[in-house]
């Protein structure tokens, strides 16, 4: 193991601000291409299963409000099932 | 009765045999020779893929067992697709712990895949035992292999659990046998004719349903798994579950019942892989979360979903597992709060990384793309909206801890100011390997799909339609802007140390405690017994003690007066006697 810490490093690629501009920059852009993609009647499913899948931005909603409450309502999870570290090992 | 030699005859022609003996040769190799073993398991795995390939598609092996027939080797196109994967796996994982030099872990990384081998080309359920058993207790070793008090007590437990299983399995055979009076190993069924659940097909089910880590049968997975070494904990992600989809793909394939039990398993894993700390905990998660599509699949009768996305998870969870070993093998640790930043030293594990999160994600281009949306339309084909539903959700939450919570925590998120080597070669030649795969299988799903058992269904269906790749995007896309914002509004929440109760708690505290005191109670019991028992014992032996003893009455030698006189009562009452008479 050759890991040690360092302090007077330049930031590291993904640290900089233009990289991260640049990645939320791409991500909207792209997301909102996907979107637009799906008004376009040659992308569109021609016998869909269901009328949700008509919806053109159906996915991008149920892919946005899935992960939001994934991560909003699942974190309180930790509230219920969460102990501390060492809560086996005193234990057993 | 066979007689010996076709009974050799049929051993050696099989390829899990084969491997077996491989393994068995790596473990006799002395210390001095010991870095010859992973090239000679390497020999075996190629010579082993030979025999497959050799053998091509048919049964094999076929004896009677105490007048019964059985087929110890049967490739059919479903044996076949998972029996490829195995050998894939097997060859990268050996590679991967390269400079592994313990005996019974070496040993065990490769008669575990051997037994998961045969298992799936397992023509007869006695056959499907022995290596359903010789699974379970080769891959122990593989938990046990830290050598710490904590994986002994985990091993213990993983081992009562696989051998449950086992236990209902034989149960589960017996039953069929007298109801079929045959041992071959096909459709199952979960019903009777008349629609009523019968018990084979339902102790069958268990037993698989305990290898699958159905819900509430899970735990084992998250329990044992991660307390492995690093490259025992990724062997051991690949073959058990894995085993036991193939199984529940060929006894109970169209089971409505898989449905709703893989769209659960799909579900409640994400919850708890996203509050876990220990990442290698997190893909255990993910590994019950991923056999819940092919479960699904099979519930639908999508035997190719099912197969498909189990090659594919095959690969892409275990770059995962691998890209993630090699961020612990430099740092010591796979904590989400203690790694972070490894980017900066480490960018081709990084990169790799993302390749098998973005395949596991279901990104177009990749090997997930391919294969999982044959089960999300399986959903759809069976009109089934609530199910297609969670299966969406399910995928927003695969992305959530698999695509994004692993790359980004191990080598973004906060800097944990560790700068580790890049990962050895011998991490970095497998985790190409399968990066490779994810890419080139999810461009070209060609020969995947000449592997999918039914081909008539796969020639009719195309991933790269402009809907199905829009649809995908946007599902993904808008999720990981989700993420961006959930990153930016300071809403995401912070990886805590700590240890988050499942369903094991209900064993390890409460259960424990239950048989602690059964114990205690039956020791009480059986003292107070014991106790009662000896008392009364010991008071009727001394009372014989008083009167035989030495010095008891009985004891006491009697005088010749006392027996003179005796002769004459005898004799007095024998002359009364005749008189009266």
């Amino acid at each position: 193991m050759n890991d040690h810490h360092t302090t007077d490093e330049k930031p590291g690629w993904a640290d900089t601000p233009q990289f991260r501009k640049w990645f939320l920059r791409i991500l909207i852009g792209a997301s909102v291409l996907s979107a637009l993609a799906g008004f376009v009647p040659a992308f569109k499913k021609d016998h869909p299963h269901f009328a949700l899948e008509a919806f053109p931005i159906f996915f991008a909603i149920w892919g946005f409000g899935a992960f939001m409450f994934i991560v909003l309502v699942g974190q309180h999870l930790r509230k219920l099932v969460g102990r501390e570290e060492g809560y086996y090992d005193e234990r057993e | 009765m066979t007689s010996a030699n076709s009974l050799l005859e049929a051993l050696l022609i099989n390829p899990a045999v084969l491997l077996s003996i491989g393994a068995f040769a790596g473990a006799l190799l002395p210390n001095h020779l010991a870095y010859l073993r992973r090239p000679l398991y390497l020999v075996f795995i190629l010579g082993s893929a030979v025999q497959l390939a050799r053998l091509g598609l048919g049964s094999f092996g076929e004896l009677a067992l105490f007048g019964e027939p059985v087929t110890m080797l049967r490739i059919d196109p479903l044996a076949r697709i998972f029996a490829v994967v195995f050998h894939i796996a097997a060859a990268l994982t050996v590679v991967y712990a390269w400079d592994e030099k313990d005996r019974a872990q070496s040993f065990a990384s490769l008669a575990y895949p051997a037994a998961a081998l045969g298992g799936v080309t397992a023509g007869d359920l006695i056959t499907l035992f022995v290596w359903w058993e010789v699974a379970a207790i080769t891959s122990v070793f593989l938990v046990w292999a830290p050598g710490t008090r904590a994986t002994f007590l985990s091993g213990m437990r993983y081992l009562v659990i696989q051998v449950l299983s086992g236990t209902l399995l034989l149960g589960g055979i017996v039953l069929v046998y007298r109801e079929t009076g045959s041992l071959a190993f096909g459709e199952v069924g979960l019903r009777d004719e008349t629609g009523a659940i019968k018990a084979s097909g339902l102790i069958l089910f268990l037993a698989i349903g305990i290898k699958a880590a159905f819900p509430l049968l899970h735990n084992w997975v998250q329990d044992a798994y991660p307390r492995s070494t690093i490259a025992g904990s990724i062997v051991l992600s690949i073959f058990t579950t894995k085993l036991a989809v193939a199984s529940l793909a060929r006894a109970f394939p169209g089971e409505e019942a898989l449905i709703y039990i893989g769209a659960v398993m799909t579900i409640f894993p994400i919850f708890f892989a996203l509050i876990e700390n220990d990442l290698r905990k997190v893909l255990c998660y993910s590994i019950n979360n991923q056999v819940g599509f092919m479960v699904c699949a099979i519930g639908f009768g999508q035997i190719n979903g099912a197969a498909g996305y189990a090659f594919g998870n095959i690969i892409f969870e275990g770059l995962l597992f691998m890209a993630l070993g090699a961020a612990m093998y430099r740092t010591g640790t796979s904590k989400a709060t203690e790694l972070g930043g490894l980017y900066r030293t480490m960018p081709i594990t990084m990169g790799l990384c993302i390749v098998g999160a973005m395949s596991i994600s279901a990104f177009p281009g990749t090997l997930g793309f391919v294969t999982k949306g044959l089960i999300i339309d399986a959903a759809g084909e069976a009109h089934m909206m609530w199910i297609w539903l969670v299966l969406l959700f399910a995928s927003a939450g695969v992305l959530e801890h698999a695509g994004i919570k692993i790359p980004f925590f191990t080598f973004f998120a906060h800097d944990s100011g560790k700068r580790p080597s890049e990962a050895p070669m011998h991490m970095l030649i497998p985790m190409g390997i399968s990066a490779f795969l994810c890419l080139f299988l999810g461009l070209f799903p060609g020969p995947l799909y000449s592997l999918m058992p039914d081909q008539e269904m796969i020639k009719e269906y195309h991933p790269y339609t402009a809907y199905h790749i829009v649809e995908q995007l946007q599902l993904l896309l808008w999720a990981v802007l989700a993420f961006a914002v959930l990153k930016l509004m300071k809403w995401y929440p912070a990886e805590v140390p700590s240890t988050n109760l499942d369903t094991d708690w209900f064993y390890r505290i409460p259960g424990r405690d239950l048989v602690m005191w059964a114990a205690a109670a039956t020791g009480a019991i059986w003292n107070v017994l014991w106790r009662l028992f000896t008392g009364r014992f010991m008071q009727a032996m001394n009372r014989i003690y008083t009167v035989h003893g030495p010095e008891g009455q009985l004891a006491r030698a009697w005088p010749t007066g006392f027996m003179a006189l005796a002769t004459a009562a005898v004799l007095g009452l024998v002359l009364i006697l005749s008189f009266v008479a």
